[in-house]
């Protein structure tokens, strides 16, 4: 069986053989973009000793260099239930800042088709790979078939270039989820492959009325002078922290905007699609209406200043534009300068809303004003409060290995990491995050009760077992970092961290362990078939950072 | 038969051992020792920790706008002795003291929650006289202080690897 889960890892690990690569690491020409470039460092700091002329030991990877149709924007399909939808992963081109580049795209569009299905509804998705390389779509969230879970040597092959398969979806839950491949993320997903998809409830919900709805898809893409910085061709760079991007994308644009009418109600739909970045989300100095999160509804809706979102979070919140003028989306964070040792606030702007024309025709004020209880959700969630005070069934530590890394890496670490902040907001090392890569960084699921690590685990369950999870971030490893956990094919609650109970639940499938914290999971196996649980960060998936677990239909024996 | 009542109801009281669940508290890693100054009789031999967790929030993390922590700093102090006419105030400042803000008073048992937004802080606590204005800054002596455990970060200029490069570059003298 661990020889089997092995296997599977590394089959998900499977390296794309993409258009080009290359082997010669040395400092590329102008022209030369298959070589590798150091990224840029948005710091004040020098090269690091010792490493002027270190790169990544692999090699460099780009997706190839023929012409591709143009990119277009993604568009809504609107499909009703037994619909079939074709869907396609091929390159484009896009031009990001000026540059002209090749990326992927899925049905040609930036980002891929928003889908917009009913609750409860089935589709059929016609799916054709016409990239290079194999692939795979993970429906990201939905409690579907495990079939069609998108995971290469779990639930199905992977994908070959130019081959087929056809998935079959299935949505009891309304809400916003995506989708992405499950084939190395950190290249195919960070060049373009993903989409949302929204789940409309089957029944008259509770929520205010809103005058415009508006998805944002944050993203970002390390670029410098001569185009994307190159991927690692076998194993991912930027191991320790994942790759932070230095342009940041909404909607697959660098300048997105949009008009709304003053006293206008906006519902926002907020999906994080970054490899590494989580992002802390305000819009200007506006409150912000917090309604949903991954698969449901608050149990209340609560104001809050800013919108914390990890990669593969998403929040569906609304804002009040109440006058003329124009309102900036911003990432708002604290970054942290290693070498000077310091925080500085560092924005950066993801959209820009025009606030004018007349006001809007029906007046929302109280409405918005108005803090609803969501009672479906909360009478849903009585059900597991029996589940609340019950001592863990699981418990993971979060840790780090690394082997092989360059002496001045390791000894800047030595300094760098006497602070390690709980969420590491910005590329605060770019060069030595370059640096390190899959095979030198292992990123570390571990169960102390049986001594197992990653893909060795194999949890199994049975169909309506109610399992708390206790995962501890320790911070005492090499470089420990928040870590945003996704469970497939389930939903679960974020019960406590530190101690602290979380009074307002709302059933997640991806959360984020602060370093240092202890958080409780608690986990509705509701969804029969063999899945996998992972960190988000697409490079510290790839660096091994992965679980699998099986939940048995109730009515078959174990 | 009486007498082993209390015992059965203590029993009672006492959670199964497959009912009993680990407490979990805030994380060690940013816990800040708070030592003794040693210039108060009172509070020669008191020590104490202050304890940092995320203040409840929809998202897990507890953020402002500007994208600070907002943590619930959680004080416990033992060995502080009374003074007559006194009151020990707890206090949080930048760590050039350009910024401070005075937190609340200890209690009797040495305890203090609140909520504090900043990222890199000292945390200090000071004898005050009681009727001490509480718009005002400390006047009273520092009987306690800690740092918050990213008061670690620390520049690289002229350490470990960056060991010849001359950190008055940098602003550092």
């Amino acid at each position: 069986m661990r020889r089997l889960a092995w296997v599977l890892a590394l089959l998900i690990l499977v390296p794309p053989a993409v258009g080009q690569h290359h082997h010669h690491h040395a400092m590329p020409s102008a022209s030369d973009s298959l070589q590798w470039r150091m990224p840029p460092m948005d710091m004040s700091m020098p090269m690091m000793p010792g490493l002027e002329t270190a790169f990544p030991p692999t090699g460099p990877m780009l997706p190839g260099p023929k012409p591709y149709p143009l990119a277009r924007p993604g568009e809504v399909v609107s499909l009703a239930d037994k619909d079939t939808l074709h869907l396609e992963a091929s390159p484009v081109m896009r031009t990001i800042n000026g540059q002209t580049l090749v990326m992927y795209g899925y049905n040609g569009q930036y980002p891929g088709p928003m889908l917009k299905v009913q609750q409860g509804s089935t589709i059929i998705v016609r799916f054709h790979n016409a990239l290079e390389e194999p692939t795979t779509v993970h429906w990201h969230g939905l409690r579907l078939n495990s079939r069609f879970d998108g995971i290469p040597g779990i639930s199905q092959s992977p994908v070959g270039g130019g081959e087929a398969f056809t998935y079959e979806l299935y949505f009891p839950d309304d809400g916003l989820y995506w989708y992405h491949p499950h084939v190395r993320e950190d290249v195919q997903q960070d060049l373009g492959l993903y989409g949302n998809i929204q789940v409309v409830p089957k029944s008259q919900t509770d929520d205010n009325p809103v005058h415009s709805e508006q998805r944002l898809i944050l993203d970002d893409v390390l670029l410098d002078e001569h185009g994307l910085i190159p991927w690692g061709e076998d194993v991912p760079t930027h191991a320790l922290m994942g790759r932070f991007g230095n342009v940041m994308l909404t909607n697959g644009v660098t300048d997105f905007e949009m008009n709304v009418q003053p006293a206008s109600v906006v519902r926002f739909y907020l999906t994080n699609v970054a490899n590494a970045r989580s992002f802390n989300v305000t819009f200007g100095d506006l409150p912000i209406k917090v309604i949903a999160s991954d698969i449901s509804r608050f149990e209340r809706q609560i104001i809050v200043e800013s919108v914390p979102i990890a990669p593969a979070e998403r929040y569906i919140v609304e804002v009040r534009f109440p006058a003329i003028g124009t309102v900036a989306i911003t990432n708002s964070i604290q970054a942290i300068d290693h070498f000077r040792g310091e925080f500085y606030p560092s924005i950066d702007t993801l959209g820009l809303i025009h606030v004018g024309g007349s006001s809007a025709a029906s007046d929302y004020d109280a409405s918005f004003e108005q803090l609803r209880d969501h009672e479906a959700v909360i009478r849903d969630i009585d059900a597991y409060r029996e589940y609340f005070n019950r001592p863990p069934d699981k418990e993971l530590e979060l840790s780090v290995r690394v082997r092989d890394l360059p002496l001045a890496i390791m000894l800047s670490m030595e300094i760098d990491t006497l602070y390690v902040p709980p969420v590491e907001w910005n590329d605060a090392m770019p060069m030595m995050n370059w640096l390190s890569t899959g095979s030198q960084v292992t990123w570390v699921l571990r169960e102390e009760s049986s001594g197992l690590e990653n893909m060795d685990i194999q949890w199994s369950f049975r169909q309506g077992e109610i399992i708390k999870v206790r995962l501890f971030n320790n911070p005492r490893s090499f470089h420990p970092m928040h870590h945003p956990i996704h469970f497939h094919g389930q939903r679960f609650l974020v019960l406590e961290i530190d101690g602290i109970r979380n009074t307002n639940l709302v059933w997640k499938d991806t959360a984020t362990v602060p370093v240092g914290s202890t958080v409780d999971f608690l986990i509705d196996m509701s969804n029969p078939g063999s899945w996998m649980a992972h960190c988000h960060i697409a490079e510290h998936l790839q660096s091994g950072m992965m679980l699998g677990f099986t939940v048995e239909p109730q009515n078959q024996p174990r | 038969m009486m007498a082993l009542l209390p015992l059965f109801i203590l029993g009672m009281l006492s959670p199964t051992p497959a009912e009993s669940v680990e407490c979990v508290g805030p994380p060690e890693y940013y816990a800040i020792a708070l030592l003794p100054t040693r210039r108060v009789a009172e509070a020669r031999l008191a020590e104490g920790t202050a304890h940092v967790s995320f203040v409840e929030s929809p998202f897990g993390l507890a953020m402002t706008r500007s994208g600070h922590y907002r943590y619930e700093l959680n004080v416990r102090v033992e060995g502080l002795r009374p003074v007559e006419g006194h009151a020990y105030v707890t206090w949080m400042a930048t760590p050039d003291l350009k910024d401070h803000r005075r937190l609340g008073l200890l209690t009797e048992n040495g305890h203090l929650t609140t909520e504090v937004e900043w990222n890199k802080f000292i945390v200090f606590i000071t004898l005050e006289v009681v009727d001490a204005p509480e718009d005002a800054a400390w006047q009273g002596p520092v009987v306690l202080r800690g740092m918050s455990r990213s008061g670690l970060m620390h520049t690289m200029a002229g350490h470990g690897p960056y060991e010849q490069e001359p950190c008055t570059v940098y602003g550092y003298y």
